[in-house]
């Protein structure tokens, strides 16, 4: 309970630090929005001229583009100061405050930043889940609208557990920015159906970065009902327990090994 | 109270080679140089106490202080604060100390200073009641009221560094590390800074752990220093004993006419150094040793001196000295 209220404190003053400075959040909010609206059209334009992708029409490669921000836009609004963990904070030795309080590094390193920028992708992303949505005709289930709710909030997790560990690293290297960023851009593939990769990519894709397990499976379980929703659901929320247990281990772990800098 | 044992911290670095080639190889090199920043250390300061950490650039004395503190783990040895070593329950320990790093500030940025305040509360869960009683005194005692609802980037350097210091002692901490709570300030800001540190030990009793190379800062308000170099403690006593290590050191500084040099000038004795600075002369001997009757009449007779200006040795030179002496058993050991 205190952690929540802090939270709050702390979420409360990175909003404030945003708005000392209007113009810069505007073009920030509005620089996301564009490039997220950009790349739909280049998408738009590309299946314009193929008009199937695997097997795929263009509303379902759509769907799949639109469902694959949400996890991505739930991460960006919650965790993105590990982004400057990685690239620059342990290397300048900004870390130390952070030390300095009573409270644990990782939750600090949380509240430091919320993100609104997130909030532009996630509008974009279920604008086009909607529009692309009603052009399809497929039977919703109960489940397949589960499992789309559990593997957006869950594949979060994920995805954030990933950034955890990975600038985690940066502890050890002093600049692990690099590293965290191919990561990252694994879910760039995650974007379109899994059908259109080799195989070798697809299991990476499900287990060893599972993009693919969160984003493409759910989606496909809506289009095809290719799995059984609740086991999905329930192989998901697994996956990111044991994930996220394993960022904290790691995170733990390499924060001993902290250096700071001379001063 | 603060018990450090046999305090070690060895950094490992990999060798590098200069330029791009060199730097290639360090990429493949398995090679790394041992640097003890801190070697083998004790010290104990009691409750209540304010201690002068000195020593030049480089001696380990932030590395001391950030193991102190939980942010760094030591190679060997330990720190306990009351009791409890910060590395290992470093929240706990946080909750008992307050931290200020001269060169960097953990106030945000970018939103008016009691915002940050308000945060601070939170993060150490301080009441309400204990809030609005430190903030009136810190208020009074720093002079911050007046800037709370501006942004800290808009504050000057000497503004920025009260804030700091209020920001630290928010939660009525037992032990205060101040490293280099002085520096870039004019000497009108230091004065009210190192004010309000004797106001805070006095009030609430608090311990002082503060490095500085301002020596000014250490003659008025420590009673104790502990003098680093190299990593390894060279003095730790009080002020007054390290004034008297070297005897009853005096400086005349001369005016003398223009065709009396140091190095020409008639001696007086082996014991008294003479020196030139600022086309002045200047004489250093230990009174004790050397009379100082004796050394003002070879002044006037001898120099020709038409001014003098008689000054005790200050903490400053004595410290200077220390270290020359060092280091000139350093190179001859080389």
């Amino acid at each position: 309970m205190r952690y929540v209220h802090l939270y709050f404190t702390c979420i409360r003053r990175s909003i404030l630090s945003r708005l000392e400075y209007k113009k810069d959040t505007i073009v920030a909010l509005s620089s996301f929005f564009f490039s997220n609206l950009c790349s739909l059209a280049a998408l738009y334009f590309i299946l314009q001229a193929i008009p199937a992708l695997a097997g795929y029409s263009l509303p379902e490669v759509g769907f799949f583009y639109g469902f694959s921000m949400l996890p991505i836009a739930l991460d960006h609004l919650f965790s993105d100061e590990f982004w400057l963990v990685a690239y620059r904070r342990v290397q300048e030795g900004d870390m130390d405050m952070f030390f300095l309080r009573p409270v644990p590094v990782m939750f600090q390193v949380f509240a430091e930043t919320f993100q609104p920028e997130g909030f532009g992708e996630l509008i974009v992303g279920v604008a086009l889940i909607s529009v692309c949505a009603s052009q399809l005709t497929v039977t919703v289930s109960i489940g397949a609208v589960a499992v789309l709710c559990v593997g957006a909030v869950f594949g979060a997790v994920i995805i954030t557990s990933l950034k955890v560990a990975m600038s985690a690293l940066a502890f050890i290297f002093k600049r692990s920015g690099p590293l965290l960023q191919v990561v990252y851009n694994f879910s760039a593939y995650a974007k379109y159906p899994l059908a259109i990769y080799p195989a070798f990519l697809r299991a990476l894709l499900i287990f060893v970065l599972p993009f693919g397990l969160f984003i493409s499976l759910p989606v496909d379980t809506l289009l095809t009902g290719s799995h059984d929703p609740w086991l999905l659901s329930l192989a998901i929320i697994g996956c990111a327990a044991v994930f996220f247990a394993l960022a904290v281990w790691v995170w733990t772990r390499c924060e001993r090994r902290y250096e700071s800098t001379g001063s | 109270m603060i018990e450090v044992q046999d305090l070690t911290k060895v950094f490992r670095k990999p060798v590098r080679g200069s330029g791009l080639s060199g730097m290639v190889k360090t990429l493949f090199s398995r090679k790394y140089d041992e640097i003890r920043a801190v070697d083998g250390i004790s010290f104990t300061v009691p409750d209540g106490e304010i201690v002068g950490y000195i020593g030049a650039n480089g001696a380990g004395k932030s590395t001391t202080i950030k193991m102190m503190c939980g942010i760094l783990t030591p190679t060997s040895g330990s720190v306990r604060i009351d009791g409890v070593e910060p590395y290992r329950k470093r929240r706990q320990v946080a909750q008992n100390i307050g931290v200020v790093f001269g060169q960097k500030t953990q106030l945000w940025w970018d939103i008016p200073l009691v915002e940050s305040f308000k945060v601070l509360k939170e993060i150490y869960q301080i009441s309400d009641a204990d809030y609005a009683g430190r903030m009136a005194f810190l208020g009074e005692v720093l002079d911050i009221t007046r800037f709370l609802s501006q942004p800290v980037r808009t504050l000057s350097l000497g503004e920025r560094m009260r804030a700091d210091l209020a920001a630290s002692m928010l939660h009525n901490p037992r032990i205060l590390f101040l490293d280099e709570p002085t520096i870039g300030m004019d000497v009108l800001v230091k004065e009210k800074i190192r004010q309000a540190i004797h106001a805070l030990n006095r009030t609430y009793g608090t311990t002082v752990v503060l490095t500085t190379h301002d020596m000014t800062d250490i003659e008025d308000l420590c009673s104790r220093i502990i003098l680093l170099e190299k990593g390894a403690i060279l003095y730790d006593g009080p002020l007054k004993s390290l004034k008297n290590r070297f005897g009853n050191l005096k400086t005349l500084t001369l005016t003398v006419p223009a065709e009396i040099r140091a190095e020409t000038a008639p001696r007086l004795s082996p014991e008294l150094a003479i020196s030139e600075e600022d086309g002045r002369l200047v004489l250093r001997f230990d009174a004790d040793r050397l009379p100082l009757e004796q050394v003002i009449q070879y002044a006037f007779r001898e120099l020709r001196a038409m001014d003098m200006k008689i000054a005790e040795i200050s903490v400053g030179d004595v410290v200077k000295t220390i270290l020359e002496q060092q280091e000139a058993e350093h190179a001859e050991t080389i």
